[in-house]
Order: C-alpha cells, then sequence, then structure tokens
C-alpha cells in the first residue's frame, strides 16, 4: 500500500510536469502555425520604410511599430517606478518594521496582490480625472497613469520577494556585517541587497511579465489603438496586448486576425528580450555574490 | 539555590565587567543572573552544555543579541576604555562593535576577494588613503597567520581558501580595527585537527594585543591555552579558574608544534 502512494505520487507529479510542458509546447506551436505567415516588416512597419521608422523619422500609421515600443516604453516606465519603492518596501518589512505592525502590513501587501487588475485600472482612471478636474485641465488618461497604475499592479511581487529574501538569510549571514561594526543602513547596502540581488531580480522578473500582458489597467487609463509613439508622459500611446485584445474581439476579415496571432508572437518576443536581460543580470549577481550552502 | 556571586580571585585587571545581567528570550529567562570579570589581555573561555546560552552571552559583550527580535536583557556590562570603565549600553553600537571583534563558529568570508574582506570594516569606517588600507590589510593578515599562505593571490576570491585558512581571514578582518576585545564563537570546532591547532597558537599571540574571550566545548583544545575558564550552567557563570602558568603554557604551545 505504502509503496503503491509512493509511486502514485511520482506519477502524478511525472504526468503534471509533462501536461504542463506540453501545454505551453501546444500554446507555442499554435501560435507560430497561426502567425508566422503574417509576421513580415508590412506587419510591423506597414507602408513606412523599416529605416525611417526605426530612426523615428516618419510615423507608422498602419503598422504595429508604434504598439511595440509604446510596450516596451511601458514595462520600463512601470519597472522604473516600482523597483525602488518595491524593493525599500521590502527591506522595511524585513529589516525595520515594529513586530506589531507586520502582521498589519503583510495583510494590506496580500490585499494589494489580491485585487483585480481591473480595479487598479479605475483607480488610474479615477485618479486621473481628479487630477484634470483639480491640477491641470491637460491631464487625462496618458503614458504617466497607466506606468503608474501598473507599477501598484506589480510592487506586490518585488515587495514580497525582497522580503523572503532578507528574511530567509541565515542569521550568520546577517550579523557578518553588523559585528563588524557595520551601521544598519551598511549591512543592507553592502551585504544584504548584493546577497540577494538574484532573488530580487526574480521578483523583477515576474513583474515585467504582468506589466507586459495586462490589459485591463491600460485599458482605462490611456492606452488607444491609434496614437502612434507618445512623445511625452502625458501622451496616449499604444501597446500589443490591448492591441491583440482589441483585434480579436472586434476583426473584420480572416487577414486582419491573423495580424493579431502575429501581435501575440511580437509580444512573446519583447518578453524573451526583457527576460533575457534581467536573467543575465541575474546570473551575474549570482557568479559575483556565490553563497555557499 | 543560585550561586553567591563570586569574582575570580585571579583577574589582575579586569577588562570586563558583567553584573547581576539577565536576558530573556520571548518568555524564558536564558541568562538568569550572570557576575563576573574579564581579565584584560588575558583568554577567558567559556564552556557549558550546549543549548545553554554561551553564544548569546558572548553576543551580549558586542550587542549583537540586539539583531535577535523579542529578546529583553536587565543588569550592567562595563568595558574598560581609556582607564575608565563604561557601560556598553551607552556606547554608539558601531563604536562597540569595531572595538568589540567577533568570530563565528563557522567561517563567514564574504563572497569577494581576500584583500576586500580584510579590508571591509576600513571601507564600512570610510577609510579611503590606499597606503593606509594596503599597510593596515597586511598587519591584519600577519596577525592572523595567514600573510605569507595568500599574500600572492590577494585577489583570489576568499571563498577558494580552506576551512581553516578562511577562518584565520575572519579573525584578521575582525583584527584590521585593532579592537580592544575579540569574542570567537567555537571558532575550531568546524575545523580538522590541523586546522584548529593554528588557531589555537594564533589565540595564544594574539593576547599580546587584545582580551580574548572564547566560548568553547569541553573537550576544545583552547581551554587548555586558558588563563581563565567560566562554565555557563543553568542560567548562572560559575568561576572554576584555572589560572595556567606561564611556563606551562609554553610547553602546551611547543606541543602543538
Amino acid at each position: 500500500m505504502n509503496r503503491f502512494i509512493q509511486y502514485s505520487i511520482t506519477f502524478f507529479a511525472w504526468i503534471s510536469g509533462i501536461i504542463l510542458i506540453g501545454a505551453i509546447g501546444v500554446l507555442l506551436i499554435f501560435l507560430l502555425f497561426k502567425g508566422v505567415s503574417s509576421l513580415n516588416s508590412f506587419l510591423i512597419f506597414g507602408e513606412t520604410r523599416p529605416l525611417d521608422a526605426l530612426l523615428f523619422r516618419k510615423d507608422v500609421l498602419d503598422g504595429l511599430f508604434p504598439a511595440i515600443i509604446g510596450t516596451i516604453l511601458l514595462i520600463t516606465a512601470s519597472i522604473v517606478w516600482a523597483i525602488p519603492i518595491g524593493v525599500a518596501s521590502g527591506i522595511y518589512l524585513a529589516e525595520y518594521c515594529n513586530l506589531r505592525w507586520k502582521p498589519f502590513f503583510s495583510f494590506m501587501l496580500d490585499l494589494l496582490a489580491g485585487i483585480p487588475s481591473i480595479l487598479v485600472g479605475l483607480f488610474g482612471f479615477t485618479l486621473s480625472i481628479f487630477l484634470h478636474r483639480h491640477l491641470s485641465e491637460h491631464i487625462y488618461p496618458c503614458f504617466l497613469i497607466s506606468s503608474m497604475a501598473l507599477a501598484c499592479l506589480v510592487l506586490p511581487y518585488i515587495i514580497r520577494t525582497t522580503e523572503q529574501a532578507l528574511v530567509n538569510l541565515p542569521f550568520s549571514v546577517k550579523t557578518t556585517g553588523l559585528a563588524l561594526g557595520a551601521s544598519r543602513l551598511q549591512n543592507i547596502l553592502f551585504i544584504l541587497i548584493p546577497y540577494n540581488l538574484s532573488r530580487i531580480i526574480s521578483g523583477i522578473i515576474l513583474a515585467i511579465g504582468r506589466c507586459a500582458e495586462d490589459t485591463a489597467v491600460i485599458m482605462l487609463t490611456g492606452v488607444v489603438a491609434m496614437a502612434g509613439i507618445p512623445h511625452s508622459l502625458l501622451a496616449k500611446y499604444e501597446a500589443l496586448p490591448f492591441y491583440i485584445f482589441y483585434i480579436s474581439s472586434d476583426y473584420n476579415s480572416q487577414e486582419e486576425l491573423m495580424k493579431g496571432f502575429g501581435a501575440c508572437i511580437i509580444l512573446l518576443a519583447v518578453c524573451a528580450v526583457f527576460f533575457t536581460l534581467a536573467n543575465i543580470l541575474k546570473r551575474k549577481a549570482e557568479i559575483r555574490f556565490a553563497t555557499r550552502t | 539555590m543560585p550561586p553567591v556571586h563570586r569574582r575570580a580571585a585571579a583577574v589582575k585587571e579586569s577588562k570586563i565587567r558583567i553584573d547581576g545581567f539577565k536576558f530573556y528570550y520571548k518568555k524564558r529567562m536564558v541568562l538568569k543572573e550572570i557576575n563576573g570579570e574579564l581579565e584584560e589581555r588575558a583568554i577567558t573561555t567559556i564552556i557549558g552544555p550546549s543549548g545553554v546560552g554561551k553564544t548569546t552571552l558572548l553576543m551580549v559583550l558586542n550587542r549583537l543579541y540586539e539583531s535577535i527580535p523579542d529578546c529583553r536583557v536587565k543588569g550592567r556590562v562595563e568595558m574598560k576604555l581609556n582607564g575608565r570603565y563604561v557601560d556598553i549600553h551607552k556606547l554608539p553600537i558601531t563604536v562597540l562593535r569595531k572595538r568589540v571583534g567577533m568570530v563565528f563558529q563557522v567561517p563567514n568570508p564574504l563572497p569577494m576577494s581576500i584583500y576586500k574582506n580584510v579590508a571591509f570594516p576600513l571601507k564600512l569606517s570610510n577609510v579611503k588613503d590606499k597606503i593606509i588600507i594596503e599597510e593596515r590589510v597586511k598587519e591584519a593578515l600577519k596577525d592572523a597567520f595567514l600573510w605569507d599562505e595568500v599574500k600572492d593571490r590577494l585577489n583570489d576570491s576568499a571563498l577558494e581558501l580552506s576551512g581553516g585558512q578562511q577562518q584565520r581571514l575572519c579573525i584578521a578582518r575582525a583584527m584590521i580595527m585593532r579592537p580592544e576585545v575579540l569574542l570567537l564563537d567555537e571558532p575550531t570546532s568546524s575545523l580538522d585537527m590541523e586546522a584548529a591547532l593554528k588557531i589555537t597558537r594564533l589565540l595564544v599571540d594574539l593576547k599580546k594585543k587584545c582580551t580574548l574571550v572564547v566560548v568553547s566545548h569541553y573537550a576544545d583544545l583552547t581551554r587548555r591555552i586558558s588563563d581563565h575558564v567560566l562554565t555557563l550552567k543553568d542560567g548562572y557563570l560559575h568561576t572554576n579558574s584555572k589560572m595556567m602558568a606561564a611556563p606551562e603554557e609554553n610547553n602546551m604551545t611547543d606541543d602543538i608544534e
């Protein structure tokens, strides 16, 4: 009986892994199969010459280029907002937070992580209306509001990974610097963060994925179908996930739908580039601060 | 029944005085009443069964216990600085920890080069002059009997050193601030016999420069080179002074060689 259970668990674990990898494989093959035929320079640059578009000399009106740039800028901006706030909050929770307050903050953080993205979008939308009325007439839903709302959405990932990485450090590592006369801040800057850099980057990778795919937030906070490349933080912009959503719900011909699949492949490629960059950084951090087991 | 407060008669001049010190972890009283004096420029070894709070007592002396959440303390610990006894709880923490170095049970070099490891405390103190740093690193590595072994590869990673060398590196790192007291938490217990012997010899030499407080196992070598042995048991510190005459001590180191 005991042996039977043992074998079943092993079997179940294997099957789960195979199904998961199989599903991802099927999805990728399906996407490539459908979308590869529409992947060409026309899909990205439309009538504009690629070189002109890449050098921002001419606007691309009927291609995905503005959406690709929009997505890249959006991911970058959201991550730039989220990293300092997230890492600092994680450090606060792990190192400074009063034990009495910690459960409260943890609960709020879980709540933030559990908020549906459409609500975060709605919050961004309301915020932009509020700012429009009370601060400046020029503020509408825009790139800045979108990126900040997305940053709110991904903050919990970064805060949690940073906090967990710091909390789970062995006592001996945490006190190495302190015992040598480091102040608390020095200990965080010279020991705790370097030791945890690779784990913090893991959290950032999760956040990048989330920023790249989220449609609900940006739909309410400033993305539009035709805006071109955003020229300021207060401008409207285009983004790939929105294009995919809009094409798939509102296509007029089979050809247009195929363009949607092409856009999916491009979005995957954009993510892949970000993940690769993050992973290279992570590998470097690991080599430099390899902790012994 | 708690033992009466006994001061070790053999202590000539005390570097550290502990008076009625109590340590609570959560609701448990780990150290019930610690009284004692630690002699200046001598090796004092604290022994006792595991889990009795030896490391905790050591961490009291550089206030590292303050990193442990949920603990409380009572009582006084004084250290002699420039001829006066000062309550260590009134000193700025970074100042105290630069005067009281600590070496842990398991060597804990930072994942950087040998040179940077030893120079790390200077970086913390904002020492920028490269010539001074270089001199101090050399001095500290010599203090720790490590200079000859590593002088040609200072830029190699400290993690490539053997266990014994890593421990001596940690001692060098602690010595670079020229501390007045060096705390060692079972410094030889994770090492093989030969490496442990080297550390033991090193401790006898370091005694000239600073006061050593060693937490040790019963059967440990360090016990044999100690000037005083204190036993921590049931939350009390018992004095069972075992002064060693100087010639005997020399024989001891000869044995080791």
